[in-house]
């Protein structure tokens, strides 16, 4: 679909479908067909979450919970943004450091990393760091690959038109390399802050008294369905959020991808 | 009188690729202000040659050196415009121009005169701001010849920098690459697979054989300045030279085994 052919009509039914849904669901509930139990009527979610907004959750405000989820997202992708593109690049310019990583980053690479949060909380106890931890291991690997990815997408005629211009090996890594890489790269921070979430979510279900994961949990563990999907709905709007402003970073300074 | 080396020299240049004898026992001399054309079908080691000649690779034997230092590595006495133009995408026109300058070390405030003055020298003084995806082909191949020339190269080495822009465009960027030629009396080395255009732009053709055979044949062009006149494509002497380049690649160029085929 090409955005040119995207008129009036086709954000008409873009908006009508979800709007379906929402009164599908709510027939659903209002008539009794499904416990509001399990699934409750969309007002119902949205009194919850105006009631968690005003009045938090647990005895701890909304800002509070979202403020120590975002932390520890915030802390553990920046920091496996810095270690992954830091590897990835050298590993993607150098062979013997990418020799060193290789087999290790492959070996641990197809295994899911949640499988290993039990591990973490043995060594580094039920706290932020190994929720941090565990977080950070999962994006860093996605961040190393893209970034690697990116150097190797780099076309060899760039490097050595910059080379045959007079420039060293490190102004033709950090003025062409660099840069050339960076289309990939912020496609892994998209992807990593993605997963960064999800890991975010589980890491916070297995203990803990603050976070939007401890909500959900919290508030399934008590029957409480409105607000499980209260904190499903506020971790969704972080998500979204943080998507958009990695995009529109990335419209900003990769501006010719997709165009040369 | 003692001479002084030439410009360029090649003396039994011979590169390999695995098993593959990709140059063997190649031997040329380019002097200053010189444009030489590196004339064969694709698989001569016409790139090859000019790869080796920009240092991106070194031989496998023999002597190349650039007034009489041997080639080591890449550098800006070099500088390649290449077919695709390999331009830095996340750069304007004007700043592409000016990495080169920079990296020879030119003053901020003086990059930007430079530029000004090289941009307008191909003609692209009104888009000197534009990114190369807002760009045509032939505005490209333009940036990549005013960005080589701000690395003030010895010799300006070219490969296929026109194969890829329609007819009209890359007649009119000969005709400018030999009035460049004039104007700074840089030397050029000019791969191409088209006869008409290497008659047109050098003044010496070298006309490699297919598969690594080296050198087969060499030409000197004799016309009537100034070259970049459009018209000397038209003259007899222009076309005579042109058939008689083909005829020699046509005979004594092709492998035995397809020429066989052709005849079957």
């Amino acid at each position: 679909m090409r955005p040119r052919d995207r008129d009036a009509a086709y954000w008409l039914v873009a908006l009508a479908s979800p709007a379906a849904l929402v009164l599908l669901w709510d027939a659903l509930s209002r008539f009794g067909l499904v416990d509001p139990l399990l699934l409750p009527p969309p007002g119902a979610i949205a009194a919850a979450l105006r009631d968690v907004i005003v009045d938090g959750y647990a005895g701890v405000g909304v800002l509070t919970h979202m403020g120590v989820s975002l932390y520890r997202v915030a802390a553990a992708f920046l920091a496996a943004v810095v270690v992954g593109v830091t590897i990835g690049l050298m590993r993607g310019v150098h062979s013997k450091v990418d020799a060193a990583f290789l087999i290790p980053f492959e070996v641990v690479r197809p295994i899911p990393p949640l499988a290993f949060i039990s591990l973490f909380i043995l060594w580094f106890g039920i706290g932020e760091v190994s929720k941090i931890l565990i977080i950070f291991y999962s994006a860093m690997l996605i961040v190393a690959l893209n970034a690697q990815a990116g150097v190797a997408a780099c076309p060899q005629d760039k490097i050595r038109a910059a080379r045959s211009l007079g420039a060293s090996r490190w102004q033709a890594f950090w003025r062409v390399i660099l840069p050339a890489a960076l289309p990939q790269t912020m496609v892994g921070l998209r992807v990593a802050l993605a997963t960064a979430l999800s890991i975010l979510v589980a890491a916070e279900l297995l203990g803990g008294d603050r976070g939007l994961g401890f909500v959900i949990s919290d508030a399934s563990t008590f029957f409480k369905t409105n607000d499980v999907f209260v904190g499903i709905i506020l971790i969704g709007a972080i998500g979204f959020l943080a998507d958009r402003g990695l995009a529109w970073l990335g419209r900003r300074y990769v501006h010719w991808e997709g165009r040369s | 009188m003692s001479a002084a080396p030439p410009l360029l020299e090649a003396v039994d240049l011979s590169f390999r690729y695995d098993a593959e004898t990709v140059l063997d026992r190649v031997s040329f001399a380019l002097s200053r202000g010189e444009v030489l054309a590196l004339l064969g079908p694709s698989g001569c080691g016409k790139t090859t040659l000019l790869n080796l000649i920009a240092g991106f690779n070194l031989p496998g034997s023999g002597r190349l050196t650039l007034e009489g230092a041997p080639i080591a590595g890449p550098g800006s006495d070099r500088a390649v415009v290449f077919q695709g133009g390999a331009l830095f995408d996340w750069l304007t026109a004007r700043a592409n121009v000016e990495f080169a300058l920079s990296c020879r070390g030119v003053a901020k405030a003086e990059r930007r005169r430079a530029s000004d003055r090289l941009l307008a020298l191909v003609g692209l003084a009104d888009v000197a701001d534009r990114f190369p995806y807002e760009m045509s082909g032939g505005m490209r191949q333009r940036v990549g010849v005013a960005r080589v020339l701000a690395a003030e190269p010895r010799v300006m080495l070219m490969d296929e920098p026109f194969a890829a822009v329609d007819v009209q465009t890359r007649e009119t960027l000969q005709e400018e690459v030999l009035r460049i030629n004039a104007a700074t009396r840089c030397a050029i080395v000019f791969v191409t697979h088209d006869i008409e255009e290497a008659v047109f732009v050098a003044d010496r053709v070298l006309v490699l054989s297919r598969g690594g055979g080296g050198v087969a044949a060499e030409f000197r062009v004799d016309l009537p300045a100034p070259r970049w006149n459009a018209l000397n494509r038209l003259r007899p002497e222009f076309l005579r030279l042109r058939e008689e380049i083909y005829l020699t690649m046509k005979d004594g160029l092709r492998p035995a085994a397809e020429s066989r085929h052709a005849a079957a």
